[in-house]
């Protein structure tokens, strides 16, 4: 069967009526869940693999993808509106849709959220359809040299995400990789800094990072100024008029970062997370006004909305082109395979295309009913922020409480958001930044991994590095990102000295 | 207004789709009430130590593991045929307990002691991850209950790889170790390693020179197509699309003899390949320590209905799993052997735990 | 002496990286494998030492700005106190009194303590949020919080 037949079998499947409902069920139930505190798409996914027992397999997996890219759709609110990410490819989306909320200007973040989310969503299933059965390539392309310099691209980032002091972001991110350095070593199965507490053991999750540093930090800030006056009436907050420029602004990082978005998350162990980062971290390279992000910036709000959505369907490259699940997320999705007694795998595609192409078809019609849901129950979200800061306060905590406790179930857990509260609020005062504790966190556990599994395979020898042409390439890169701000740096000191 | 009727639309939609998922469980709750009470006169028939026994309230089936993996499937598997099938009347609820291997589970459930309402599934990491000294809890702080499922590993390389057989790889592991790099998905001294490395063993490779790389999330496959690694060690039934697809080869897999299964026949032992070695990656039931043997009893009995289920015998065809029951006692002299058995593979590697 | 903020900083951080390195230092070592567990925590840990010497000969002085923020008077210190020691007794009776309760009691204390003056409708939330969000994790999701002392 070519292509084109499985296109029309999968616009067959998608548009039939049960198609549609289902579509639109997962959508709907996927967002909901998404913008609960702490549920990501991982446990909106495992919350409804029960549900689709002895459905017919194709709906099943239709709705299952809705609740996917709707929880990714739907995750952005807490990190824009309460500054408090519920996964982690919407940290980034923190940074400037956090600080546009605060001014006045919630709905019409939470609207370029989801119209970005939307765009990323729709280039890249786009993206999908055309390139899907030729990307199986390239998602196993990348052997451990490659992922570690590509996570060495992701760190060299630093210094760009930070204001002032770049030896103070530099301590944030060491302190960082410190932190994800706790619990068992894959390599060796060596447990390190755990104090043989079974607690630790795992590592400390990325959630009770997140919300301590972001969320519970900017509740301390929110305690001493509560007796200041709450932003804007609820109208002016839940308004979401956009003008022309603001989507000619958004326009080129919504366009840009899907494409990117949608290559990082092919890519297995990559994802959403390092897509937002990096959509985010380009934005501001290439930007006319890099010092307006971090404030507020449309652009640093469209890019990483843009790229997790797009990286969400590039994970279902590796997922139905080969059966690799490429995060932890497609993994509990090929789960739900298994129970609908599908094998997902380099087969697929031939055996039951109606499968394939019905998930991806559906795909256009779930980001058109997400858009279409969305936009009508923002004023309504985004009046979050009128409560009055006292009650905001108490809501807020105990939102990150069952964020954090329906992960691991256990109040350590809580203790430790408590602990890394307090470490926020310290890093604020003293003002070193969190973006780069945060990055460093996430890529750090990784990059070491790849690291070592480089060097078990090269014995030692750091050559393994320049040898593979995918990882010389993202060296350099990073080398160069790294270089070039210092090089820039310098000249303009010197044509200032020249000028004096 | 409109708010109120977006948040109705909201809770109704949920409300139907929990319906849905839930119908069967409270139908099954239901009849445990019935259950409950007969439950109830049991046990004011028996406060000897030797009688009947039956849960009194709805069980709680924990998997070590996240959601969709081994563990997690046999759980929900399980769960699902004991309840339809009616052979226990009370709700069996899944919890999964994620985390180091298993460490976590386990530890949750060693604080349950004496509650025979908690029930795990576990296989070989039980006891591979206390010798690594991982886990302060090993298969003897528990009560065997049953086993139920057998998996066998494999050893897969690429489809243009070099080696025609076991034979081949391990004659060049014996003579240059480190031009094969193997991968698996878990860390060292835990099963993919081990399960090549006495395979290696009985061939004679020096097995303290094996290069082993631990790719956690599924990146094993990814290595083995891309090249970074030549030898993927894992489970039978990872490797059967990608074969099916012509992208790679299973050189043998650690079965005493060949599986059945359209794909899977095909694969050859080690064993007839002239390496005497199996390993089986068993699978099966534990309860808390502190269970009288009435209450063993039952599971026990339980779990030999569900084995012996045409429903669960769909179920084993479906994921590639293969029969292998033995009961508590059976179960529990295997576990001692095996674990006695791992602990001198453990220690030639140095990985053992003081 | 250390007037300066970012030297008594530094003096901090040295002596995280200190313990840190101690720790790495006890780290078990495993034979067959060329970058052992400790390695990349040694490499962190000596980077970190040499950051907080590089912070603390750094040139760089607070903005006034900063200060300010830091400036935090007295009434406000004692507030983030008390609602810290509010959330640690919360996290402390949250699994003997179960979700529902140890979050009413919160909601309200913390709320009215932080000068919300409309006692009733705080009444309302702190009941309506608790028990909603309780139904919807787990009778809906699945998801089990503490049931506490309370029977359902």
């Amino acid at each position: 069967m070519g292509a084109l037949d499985g296109i029309a079998t999968g616009f067959q499947v998608a548009l039939s009526f049960e198609g549609i409902m289902f579509v639109l069920i997962g959508v709907f139930v996927g967002t909901f869940i998404g913008m609960l505190p702490g549920l990501g798409p991982i446990s909106a996914i495992a919350i409804m693999i029960p549900i689709t027992y002895g459905m017919d397999p194709t709906l099943a997996l239709v709705m299952m993808a809705g609740v996917y890219y709707g929880a990714v759709f739907g995750g952005s609110t807490s990190s824009i509106l309460l500054n408090a990410p519920g996964i982690s490819g919407t940290v980034a989306s923190a940074f400037d849709g956090y600080p546009m909320a605060q001014q006045g200007k919630a709905g019409k973040a939470l609207a370029i959220a989801a119209i970005s989310s939307f765009a990323g969503g729709t280039i890249s299933v786009i993206l999908l359809m055309i390139f899907a059965p030729m990307l199986a390539s390239v998602a196993i392309s990348f052997g451990p040299p490659a992922y570690f310099a590509l996570m060495l691209l992701g760190l060299s980032a630093i210094a760009s995400l930070s204001e002032g002091s770049t030896i103070k972001a530099t301590i944030s991110a060491v302190v960082g990789f410190m932190i994800a350095t706790i619990g068992i070593d894959p390599q060796t199965g060596t447990s390190r800094f755990s104090f043989g507490s079974a607690n630790l053991l795992d590592g400390i999750d990325f959630l009770v990072i997140a919300l301590g540093l972001f969320a519970i930090a900017e509740v301390c800030y929110l305690i001493m100024n509560r007796k200041k006056k709450s932003i804007g009436s609820a109208k002016e907050i839940g308004s979401l008029k956009l003008s022309k420029k603001d989507f000619k602004e958004m326009s080129g990082p919504a366009g840009r970062q899907s494409f990117l978005g949608f290559i990082l998350g092919i890519l297995p162990g990559a994802g959403a997370t390092i897509a937002s980062f990096i959509s985010y971290i380009t934005e501001k390279k290439i930007a006319k006004k890099p010092e307006e992000f971090g404030k507020g910036s449309i652009k640093g709000l469209a890019a990483p909305e843009a790229s997790n959505n797009a990286a969400t369907s590039g994970a279902f490259v590796p997922l139905l082109s080969l059966g690799i699940p490429g995060s932890g997320t497609t993994a509990v999705m090929l789960g739900a395979f298994l129970v609908l007694g599908l094998q997902p795998g380099p087969m697929l595609m031939t055996d039951r295309p109606e499968v394939f192409w019905g998930i991806i078809a559906s795909m256009y019609i779930g980001n058109i009913f997400l858009l279409i849901l969305n936009l009508p129950l923002i004023p309504y979200i985004a009046r979050l922020l009128t409560i009055p800061r006292p009650m905001l306060i108490s809501l807020v905590i105990m939102f990150s409480f069952i964020g954090v406790y329906a992960i691991s179930f256990s109040t350590f857990d809580l203790y430790l958001l408590l602990a890394f509260g307090v470490i926020g609020l310290l890093m604020r005062m003293f003002a070193f930044p969190a973006p780069p504790f945060i990055l460093a966190f996430i890529l750090g556990g990784m990059m070491e991994q790849s690291f070592r599994q480089s060097m078990t395979i090269s014995d030692g020898s750091l050559s393994i590095f320049f040898t593979n042409n995918i990882s010389l390439v993202l060296i350099i890169v990073s080398v160069l990102s790294f270089v070039f701000p210092l090089v820039q740096a310098i000249r303009t000191r010197k044509k200032e000295k020249a000028e004096a | 207004m409109k708010k109120f009727l977006a948040i109705s639309l909201f809770i109704l939609l949920l409300g139907f789709l929990a319906a849905c998922g839930g119908e069967e469980a409270e139908e099954t709750q239901a009849e445990s009430e019935d259950s409950e009470e007969s439950a109830d006169n049991n046990e004011s028939a028996d406060s000897g130590s030797d009688g009947e026994w039956a849960p009194e309230q709805n069980i709680e089936m924990v998997a070590p593991a996240g959601a969709g993996g081994g563990w997690d499937t046999t759980a929900r598997m399980a769960a699902q045929v004991l309840n339809e099938e009616g052979i226990i009347d009370q709700s069996i609820g899944v919890v999964n307990k994620e985390g180091a291997g298993g460490a976590i589970g386990w530890s949750y459930i060693a604080n349950q002691e004496g509650n025979p309402h908690h029930l795990f599934v576990s296989s070989s990491p039980i006891l591979l991850v206390p010798l690594n000294g991982q886990s302060d809890h090993g298969h003897e702080d528990f009560t065997p209950i049953a086993n139920v499922i057998a998996d066998y590993g494999a050893f897969a390389v690429r489809e243009d790889a070099e080696w025609e057989n076991l034979n081949e790889l391990f004659e060049q592991m014996k003579e240059d170790p480190s031009s094969v790099t193997v991968v698996g998905t878990s860390s060292p001294g835990s099963m993919d390693h081990i399960q090549f490395v006495r395979f290696a063993k009985a061939a004679g490779v020096d097995i303290t020179k094996i290069k082993y790389v631990s790719a956690p999330d599924a990146e094993g496959i990814t290595q083995l197509l891309n090249g970074s690694a030549d030898v993927f060690s894992t489970g039978v039934g990872e490797v059967v699309e990608q074969v099916r697809a012509g992208e790679i080869r299973v050189l043998g897999v650690t079965a005493e003899e060949r599986l059945e299964g359209e794909v899977m026949s095909e694969f050859p032992t080690a064993k007839e390949q002239g390496i005497d070695e199996v390993f089986i990656n068993w699978r099966g039931f534990f309860g808390p320590a502190g269970m009288t043997d009435a209450q063993v009893a039952y599971y026990e009995e339980k779990l030999k209905e569900l084995s012996d289920s045409e429903a669960f015998a769909d179920i084993r065809s479906n994921y590639g799993w293969n029969e292998m029951f033995m009961g508590s006692e059976e179960y529990q002299q295997f576990l001692d052997e095996e674990k006695e058995n791992l602990k001198g593979l453990l220690e030639e590697l140095d990985l053992l735990a003081e | 002496m250390l007037k300066n903020v970012n030297q008594r900083i530094a003096i901090v951080l040295a002596l995280i990286s200190i313990i840190y390195l101690i720790l790495s230092y006890q780290l078990p070592t495993y034979p067959y494998i060329p970058v052992d567990a400790d390695a990349i925590p040694k490499a962190l840990g000596w980077l970190l030492l040499v950051l907080s010497v590089g912070l603390f000969f750094s040139k760089d002085r607070d903005s006034e700005e900063q200060k300010a923020r830091r400036r935090i008077p007295k009434k406000d210190v004692i507030s983030l106190l008390v609602v810290f020691v509010l959330v640690f007794l919360y996290i402390t009776l949250f699994e003997a009194l179960g979700f529902i309760l140890t979050t009413i009691l919160f909601v309200f204390t913390c709320t009215w303590y932080l000068g919300y003056k409309k006692h009733l409708v705080n009444a309302i939330v702190s009941i309506v949020f608790p028990v909603a969000l309780y139904s919807i994790f787990v009778y809906l999701l699945q998801i089990r919080l503490p049931a506490g002392i309370l029977p359902f």
